[in-house]
This record gives C-alpha cells, structure tokens and sequence, in this order.
C-alpha cells in the first residue's frame, strides 16, 4: 500500500469500526476512543514514510482508475497539522467527552473528518476537491452540533449547515463552469486554460463558495456560533484545521485559475486587511473566552491571506512560505488555547454538571488553582498575539519580512497595517493573562476540581511545541519551505 | 437552442432556490429550496458533458453531487427534529438566542 493511500484510507475505513466498537461494548467508549488513536497512530507511520518519499522523490502520485491523488509540500503542511491535532484531540477527550451520549460516534466522526481533511490536501481535480471538502463539512456539521440536547448547539449547528451548505452548492456551479468551457477538472491542465469570462466567474463563485469555510469576513456570522457552541476538542479542530482546510481548497483552486487574472492577489489581500480588523474588533468586545478566541481566528485568517497575498501578488516565496508557517503555528496555538480554555470550562463548569459558557469573569485568579491551564492559555494567546519567542512571532515575522522584500508600497502598507493590527490584538489577549495571574481567586474558580491528567497530558505536548517552535523555527522548514514552492510552482513563478 | 433553454432553466431554478433561502422561516422548508438550489449544480453538470461531448463523466459527477447531497439533507432534517423537539417550533427566527 502507497502511504497515500494509507494516509486517507486507513482513517476513513476505521471511523465505522470505532462506531461499531463503542456499539459493541457500550458501557464505556474505552475501544473506540482506543481504536480511533490507534488508526492515528498508524497514519503517522504512514505520513513519515510519505515525508520521506517526498524529500527524495518530490511530489508523489497515487492513481486509483481516474482518480489522481497527489502529495506535494502543502498536502504535507497540512496533514502534519491535520495528525497533529486529531492525536491530542483525541487524548484530551478521553476525559473531557467520557459519559456523553454517544460518545462512540464523536471519535468515529472525528477520524472521518481527519480522513477527509487528508484526502482534501492530496486531490488533484477540482471535483475530488469538492467531495472531499464535502464529507469534511458534513462531518463537522455533526461534532458541531453534537450537544444536541442543548439549544445554544442546535442553533449553532443550523446557522453553519445552511450557509455551508449554500457555499458548497457554489463551488459546485463554479466546477460545472470550468468542466463546460474547458473540458478537463485536473488542476495542473487548468492551468493552461486562456483568459475567459467564464473561468473569471467561476473563480468568483469560488471565492464565495470557500470562502464561507474560511469565514471572510462578511461571510463568517456561523463562525463564532459553531466554535463556542462545539465540545472543546472540536472547537481546536476547527479553528485550527478546519477554516484553513477551506483556505487550502482556496489557494488550490485560485492558484490552478492563477493565468486567467492578475488580480487575485489583490483579492486575497483585501479579504486579508478585512479579516484582520474585523476579527480583532469584534474580539474585543467579548465576554466569553471561547467567543473572543473565534473572532481571533478571523483576524489570523487575515495574516494568512497576507501572506498569500503577497506571494500571488509579487511572487514573493517567502510570502508563501510565511503564509504555510502561520497556519502551521497558528493551528498548534489556537488548538493549545481552545484545549487549555476547555481545561478550564470543565474544572470550573463542566465537572460540577454545569453547562454555563467560560466566561472572562470565571478566569480570574485561576492561575493559582489551575497553575498548568493558565499557564498553557497563557502561552497560547501571548503566541497569538505575537510576543517573542513564542512561534506566533516568528512566523508573523516571516510574513511581515517577505512584505518589506517585495518593495511594493501597498504590500508595505498592509504590511505596517498588519503588524499594528497585532498590536491591537493584545489589547484583549493580554487581560486574560493579567486577570489569571493578578486577580484574586473567584468563587467560581475556589470551588473548581481538578482537571484530568490526560487533558494536561495534551496541554503540555502543544505548549511545548509553541515555544519549541518559537526558539528554533528552523525546526518546522522542512515542512514550510516545500510548501512554499509547491505554491509557487502552481503559480509559475 | 436546447442548451440555451436549458441555460435559463438553471439559472431560473437557482433563482427559485435562493428566493427560497432568504423568505422561508420553517427550517424543513428551508431544507428543500437547498435541495432545490442543489438540483441546479447536478443539471448544470449533465449540461457541462453534453456541452463539451463527455456526457458519461458529466453524468457520473452529477451522480455523486446527488449522494453528498442527500447526506446533507438527512443532516439537515435530523437537526430539524432536534430543533423541533427542543425548541418546540420549527420557526428558525426563534433561534436566535447566541449573540451575533
């Protein structure tokens, strides 16, 4: 077997198994929760020997009758992170999930999507896109609203149906468009296509269709809904991996449609200054710990796009590179902020069967009881926010440098634009470490219980990766740099 | 002649779908104007193949579209029982209660 083939296969085939092995022993989810970090476990067997191939033979190929699946340096950025988060995830719910209903089916669902996240990074055709980030939003609709006892979860979970749904029927006409005026869905031909109207359309549809995954701005009202109202795990899977799936899909698609205009590099640059302010903005303003780390994920968004802006814009690789690098860290630390505040929702709510929102209120002097949580929550936002020598910094940095490389007023610009919105960012990043460290311990946080070794168990992999990530970046360039270039080769620069 | 029939046809059936979106409040209601809007993509790629003379691949992709989508509208109406069961209502304006 390929390792590409085990990569996404191996996944998606035990998701009905670990259904089944919850179904069969139904007194605890011990087997599926088991089986699901098994299968896990062997797709990271599977992903080294691909890095492996790859480094000696660059881009591998995998054909199944018409299908391509291709792995190249931004499939493997994006499984790494993919494996990364679904492995802690998974430990960390051991606990956090242990007696809710249906235990058996959120482990089943979240190697299913894992799967399909996968198999989205490695497709070579336009369609094998669509179905894969298909399976990926319907998987998510269902861990989104897995609560489905609760009416906040119900709501959350119909907002992101509906609109996902309606973008995904978008990107399906803007496929229909291509395939009737060029013939052919492979990427790579596509890319040969001439200038036409059509094309230019369908880009648009895309653009729009994608684009409510990777919530642009005005298209990102499901966002905040889905990411407090999901469990915890599932909040750091989707702000970590999920929108920057959508944005791979993006990039993947824009990139093929790259020759038929000039200007999408404007585009994402917008939609990236947008993103930024906005999501900083709206942060501001909120009261609950989960909210105010959803709408960050809109302003990390706009780095992201920053950085791919640049590179389509200027044919900057380290645009690129920088781009790849912060999604890499950002879903290492929006994941370690969304398990430590879960941490914290379960020691303070959760354990007292208490289904009560975390609120900013609920953190103060939380740094005595739950020394670890604060600190890994303390780690994970400061990163975000950009403070040396945390990862954050250093490939905010990166995207920052590649902007003063191209020497273009408007990238030097957003570039300034960028940096000061980081600024802002501390302005509701840092009161939550003040009031962890500062305040006096709340009633809320004297009565807490303790919080499981296995959710500190994944805290502590992650926190260390963030700073392990910030004092040595270099750690992470044998996966940025190659995706850079794949970037770049789809661009032709 | 038929291909330009058809052309409107699509756009006129994506039109009755989004009109259908944006005014219904009944959220099962709302699950078939999406099937709706999804039937055009399955059109528009049956059309896309006898366009271009790959009819097969075009049938076999709208094929597909017609399985993932019906997963999503079985998503979409097990969530509206749910919503039915909890809030009582299937009115979507009464979920409303997360503030925006």
């Amino acid at each position: 077997m390929t390792p590409t083939l085990g990569l996404i296969g191996l996944p998606l085939i035990t998701s009905p198994l670990v259904y089944f092995a919850g179904r069969v022993n139904r007194r605890h989810a011990a087997w599926s929760r088991g089986l699901a970090l098994l299968s896990l476990l062997i797709a990271w067997v599977f992903f080294a020997q691909a890095a492996q191939d790859f480094s000696l033979n660059g881009t591998l190929e995998t054909t199944i009758g018409m299908i391509v699946l291709r792995i190249d340096g931004i499939s493997l950025l994006l499984t790494a992170v993919v494996l990364t988060l679904a492995t802690v995830v998974t430990i960390y719910s051991a606990r956090y999930m242990a007696g809710e209903m249906g235990e058996e089916k959120y482990y089943a669902l979240l190697i299913a999507m894992s799967g399909a996240m996968i198999g989205l990074a490695c497709a070579a055709d336009l369609f094998n896109l669509w179905v894969w980030f298909e399976l990926m939003t319907i998987a998510s609709f269902l861990l989104v609203a897995f609560y489905c006892q609760r009416r906040t979860a119900l709501e959350a979970g119909v907002k992101y149906l509906v609109q996902s749904a309606i973008g995904s029927v978008l990107v399906l006409l803007g496929i229909a468009l291509i395939f009737a005026q060029t013939g052919t869905l492979r990427l790579d031909e596509l890319a040969l296509a001439g200038e036409s109207l059509a094309l230019l359309g369908a880009g648009a549809l895309f653009v729009i269709g994608f684009g409510v995954k990777i919530a642009l701005v005005p298209l990102h009202t499901w966002l905040p809904d889905a990411h407090t109202q999901a469990p915890s795990g599932i909040s750091a899977m989707l702000s970590g991996v999920v929108i920057e799936t959508g944005l791979i899909a993006l990039l993947r698609v824009v990139g093929a449609l790259a020759g038929i205009a000039e200007s999408w590099g404007v585009l994402l640059l917008a939609f990236g200054a947008i993103n930024m302010l906005f999501g900083n903005l709206m942060a501001l303003r909120q009261k609950q710990v989960k909210r105010l780390l959803a709408f960050s994920s809109l302003s990390h968004v706009g780095y992201m796009l920053l950085g791919f802006g640049i590179a389509f814009y200027a044919g900057e690789i380290n645009g690129a590179a920088g781009g790849f690098f912060h999604l890499l860290t950002h879903g290492l630390m929006k994941g370690l902020a969304f398990l430590a505040a879960g941490a914290l929702l379960y020691g303070l709510h959760l354990a007292h069967e208490r289904h009560d929102p975390l609120t900013v209120g609920d953190l103060a002097g939380a740094a005595r009881r739950y020394p670890l949580a604060a600190l890994t929550l303390s780690l994970a936002v400061l990163g975000l926010g950009g403070l040396p020598p945390l990862a954050g910094f250093m490939s905010k940095w990166q995207i920052f440098a590649a902007g003063f490389q191209t020497q273009d007023t408007l990238v030097m610009l957003l570039v300034i634009f960028a940096a000061l919105n980081s600024v802002l960012s501390l302005a509701y990043y840092a009161p939550l470490v003040n009031r962890m460290y500062r305040d006096h311990p709340s009633n809320v946080v004297q009565q807490g219980k303790p919080i499981p070794f296995s959710m500190q168990v994944s805290l502590i992999v992650l926190a260390v990766m963030v700073l392990a990530i910030g004092l040595l970046p270099s750690l992470v360039n044998w996966l940025t740099e190659p995706a850079g270039a794949s970037l770049m080769m789809v661009l032709g620069r | 002649m038929t291909e330009t029939l058809l052309l409107i046809g699509i756009l006129a059936l994506f039109g009755v779908g989004l009109y259908g979106m944006m005014i219904l409040h009944n959220f099962i209601k709302l699950v078939i104007a999406l099937q709706i809007l999804t039937k055009t993509a399955v059109l528009a790629f049956v059309i896309a193949g006898e366009m271009n003379g790959q009819i097969q691949l075009g049938q076999s992709l709208a094929l597909t579209v017609i399985v993932a989508d019906t997963m999503v509208a079985v998503v979409g109406l097990a969530l509206a029982v749910q919503v039915r069961r909890h809030f009582g209502t299937l009115d979507i304006r009464a979920l409303s209660t997360l503030k925006r």
